[in-house]
């Protein structure tokens, strides 16, 4: 610690460039965990949200929510210990200036996926919604009326809720009346409803359903084959992982021309029986102090960039993620160290002295 | 009681007919508070003798004993912690850490080693090499004859009982080689240490206790 502090003190241009590239790459990790965080949340919030072990679909529906269709009293049959129905419609709603992609989710009001209002008040008539407050960036407002692609059906804006948006879309909830209108229009009767699928809470998925044309889905395993999402999501994890390379190798090639440059000062102090080993570990100090300060200046600067992006930008910042990230980015700086350490060990401390 | 003793040590480079003796059969002892020159040209053997000594290169055959120890038979680490702690050396080529100030050249040594010298003995030390002004500067503020004076210092520092010299004057004019020598002999005798400079300078033997040439690998006593 006493060379490699002192060594940065004397040497501070050197090396605050190399603060400097670290902290580069750890702003990149540390946006792009946010971009990726953003991008998961824009599809797997409202799920989140149902605090939900599985969910139950037809069989053929491959594991996709709009393709599923059931009757609602199948939800009689199933063994759980709770369970809340789900009927879910793709929709264009507009309102005379504003449009928008979104999902209905049609849902019992007395079971555990009604969401908790933020703003206004719960759906208690037909063709009221609750909807996503993501909508309020789009430009709409409590009282909306909203006009929909499918139907001659209007919906009118009665409240508000948070974390509501599924598979990027922001969320209208209504009652299973109204998404049985909406989605199948007036002929459908009401003994026959539709739904999509059963949210279950559940600690033994694989008792709850014993009919052959339904599956249980886990949530993780359905969130993972929503359209897009596992692609997403994998394309930024990986570019994260190949950074962790990256600044690995950088470092690795940063030392170890720092090192080169100091073999005859190694050698003498070899000579003089400093031994081996303290000068290693001061290797070792110095890289963590420059990945210490590099990946913090790298956080800050990312949180202060975050403050200031537009709403468009789906971006959240998951602090422990980013911490764990912070701390594996430290981690692959040392072992990029231990190249140059090795070097270090090599010295014959004879040379220096020109024997 | 001879500090640093050499039993018939041999040094040879290579195999076959390339074989080099770089050092014929030595024998050599050094008593406390002596202050010994080893003289020859380039190319003598000089450095040979003065690495193996310095337990930094190890005998053909032979035995090194420094304060009545073997050390010929000793692995690298150990031979590390012998020169850590018995053996100051003063190199040719300034032996100073450029990104440390002069104070704390000698204050790595506390981290790695106990038993330096203490506070008063220190500052003693500092004024007895004329250095007390530099302890803030880094080397290259300093001059040839300051940078070897600092040299000197972190040599003594340690409290060794041996002290290697290679070339310590080498790149100072006249009065200051003049200079490095005295002082060298003053913390010699007031340390009672043992150093041996190594030199083609022969303008250095009128401050030596004893003198030995090297020629061709052999070691003679002047």
């Amino acid at each position: 610690m006493f060379l490699a502090w002192n060594e940065i003190l004397k040497n501070k241009l050197r090396f605050t460039l190399i603060i400097g590239v670290l902290m580069l790459v750890a702003y990149l990790v540390f946006f792009l965990s946010g971009l990726a965080n953003g991008l998961a949340s824009l599809n797997r919030e409202a799920v989140d949200k149902w605090d939900a072990d599985a969910i139950v679909l037809t069989e053929e529906s491959d594991q996709s929510l709009v393709q599923s269709s059931f009757a609602v009293d199948t939800a009689d049959s199933i063994d759980a210990d709770e369970t809340a129905v789900l009927g879910q419609l793709n929709a264009i709603a507009q309102t005379g200036d504003q449009k928008a992609n979104v999902s209905i989710f049609g849902i019992d009001s007395d079971e555990f996926i009604m969401p908790e209002v933020t703003e206004g008040t719960a759906f208690t008539g037909g063709n009221e919604v609750i909807a996503g407050d993501s909508l309020k960036d789009d430009g709409f407002g409590l009282g909306d009326v909203l006009s929909l692609s499918s139907t001659e059906e209007k919906l009118e804006i009665v409240g508000f809720t948070d974390e509501a948006r599924f598979n990027a879309a922001p969320v209208l909830y209504t009652d299973l009346e109204t998404f049985q209108r909406v989605k199948f229009s007036e002929e459908a009767t009401r003994d026959n409803s539709q739904i999509s699928g059963i949210v279950v809470r559940s600690a033994d998925v694989s008792s709850i359903t014993d009919e052959e044309e339904l599956a249980a889905i886990e949530t993780e395993t359905f969130i993972e084959s929503l359209p897009g999402y596992t692609e997403q999501s994998l394309t930024l994890n990986f570019m994260i992982y190949f950074l962790f390379v990256i600044s690995s190798v950088i470092v690795a090639i940063f030392l170890y021309v720092l090192t080169v440059q100091k073999i005859s000062m190694f050698g003498v102090m070899k000579a003089q029986g400093i031994p081996s080993s303290y000068l290693a570990r001061s290797v070792i100090a110095q890289t963590a102090i420059l990945a210490a300060i590099g990946v913090a200046v790298g956080l800050g600067l990312t949180l202060l960039t975050g403050a200031f992006l537009p709403s468009a930008v789906p971006i959240s910042f998951d602090i422990p993620t980013m911490l764990i990230y912070g701390v594996v980015l430290m981690v692959v700086a040392i072992l990029g160290a231990v190249f140059s350490v090795l070097t270090i060990v090599k010295i014959d401390p004879l040379k220096a002295i020109g024997g | 009681m001879a500090v640093l003793e050499m039993k018939q040590v041999e040094k040879s480079f290579g195999t076959g007919h390339k074989k080099v003796d770089a050092l014929k059969e030595t024998n050599f002892h050094a008593e406390q508070g002596e202050l010994i020159a080893v003289i020859g040209p380039s190319g003598s053997g000089k450095s040979t003798f003065l690495t193996i000594a310095g337990g930094l290169l190890s005998p053909t055959t032979g035995e090194v004993l420094i304060n009545n120890a073997n050390i010929s038979t000793l692995n690298e680490k150990q031979l590390s912690r012998i020169r850590l702690k018995e053996i100051g050396f003063i190199l040719q080529a300034s032996n100073l850490v450029p990104f440390l100030t002069v104070e704390k050249q000698l204050k790595l040594l506390d981290k790695v080693k106990k038993d330096n010298m203490n506070k008063e003995q220190l500052e003693q030390l500092y004024k007895d090499l004329g250095i007390g002004d530099l302890r803030g500067k880094y080397p290259s503020d300093l001059s040839g004859g300051e940078r070897q004076r600092v040299a000197i210092a972190k040599a003594l520092y340690s409290n060794p009982s041996i002290i290697l010299a290679d070339e310590p004057t080498a790149s100072l004019d006249s009065d200051r080689a003049y200079e490095v020598m005295e002082l060298l002999k003053e913390e010699t005798k007031s340390k009672k240490t043992t150093t041996i400079v190594v030199t083609h300078d022969i303008r250095l033997v009128d401050y030596c206790d004893k003198v030995y040439k090297m020629v061709d690998g052999v070691l003679e006593l002047q």
